[in-house]
């Protein structure tokens, strides 16, 4: 039986979040699970294009540790998972209207288009929603 | 066989190297990770064992570990 989807609701601006996230969704879009990534309110922040990765991300005790060591990068992690699994990535409409961004303000490769809230909870009853 | 030395990355760098490799390769071929990251023992095999390849094997090398993983479909 397939695995059900796995939506991914990505919020905060917290750099360890937002790595728990992409770990999240990279390992299971490589295990043969469809993943589904919806970026809003301060996350849609860390994915703005042209940032380095003290620009990016900003958080605690293991942000540091992971900016410190040879940890794999978010974005890097969610681009691997596009690339080797069925995943896709929407920035929230409502946000990136406050915002007055379109898809082009943020990192290259990784978005599908902009949702809204309420598509992409009506998508996420067919599978198992995660917040962060 | 291929080896990749994944030594010095944290999870999930090791196995996504792996992943990578395998797309790569064709049927049948052999591809040896080299991995300090604790994680990758248990995951490796897991992964594999749930996507369809073959555990070839997992041995302890002093500091690190090889896994040894063939492409089966």
């Amino acid at each position: 039986m397939a695995a059900a989807p796995l939506f991914i609701l990505l919020c905060s601006g917290e750099h360890e979040k937002i790595q728990m996230a992409a770990m999240l969704a990279s390992v299971a879009a490589v295990s043969d699970r469809p993943v589904r990534v919806f970026v809003s309110m301060n996350a849609i922040l860390a994915f703005e294009k042209g940032k380095s990765a003290s620009e990016r991300y900003h958080g605690g005790e293991f942000s540091r540790l992971i900016k410190e060591n040879k940890v794999p990068d978010a974005i890097e992690l969610f681009g691997q998972g596009k690339m080797l699994g069925d995943m896709t990535m929407h920035a929230c409409s409502m946000v990136m209207d406050l915002k007055k961004w379109e898809l082009d303000h943020l990192a290259d490769g990784l978005f599908d288009g902009m949702l809204g809230l309420t598509k992409f909870l009506a998508d996420a009853e067919d599978g198992e929603l995660m917040t962060l | 066989m291929q080896t990749i030395d994944a030594r010095g990355a944290f999870c999930p760098g090791p196995l996504m190297e792996l992943i990578a490799a395998l797309k790569l390769s064709t049927i049948g071929d052999q591809i040896e990770i080299l991995s300090t990251d604790k994680g990758s023992v248990a995951d490796v095999p897991e992964w594999v064992a749930k996507v369809g390849h073959k555990m070839v094997g997992v041995t302890e090398k002093g500091d690190h570990w090889s896994i040894v993983v063939e492409k089966a479909k």
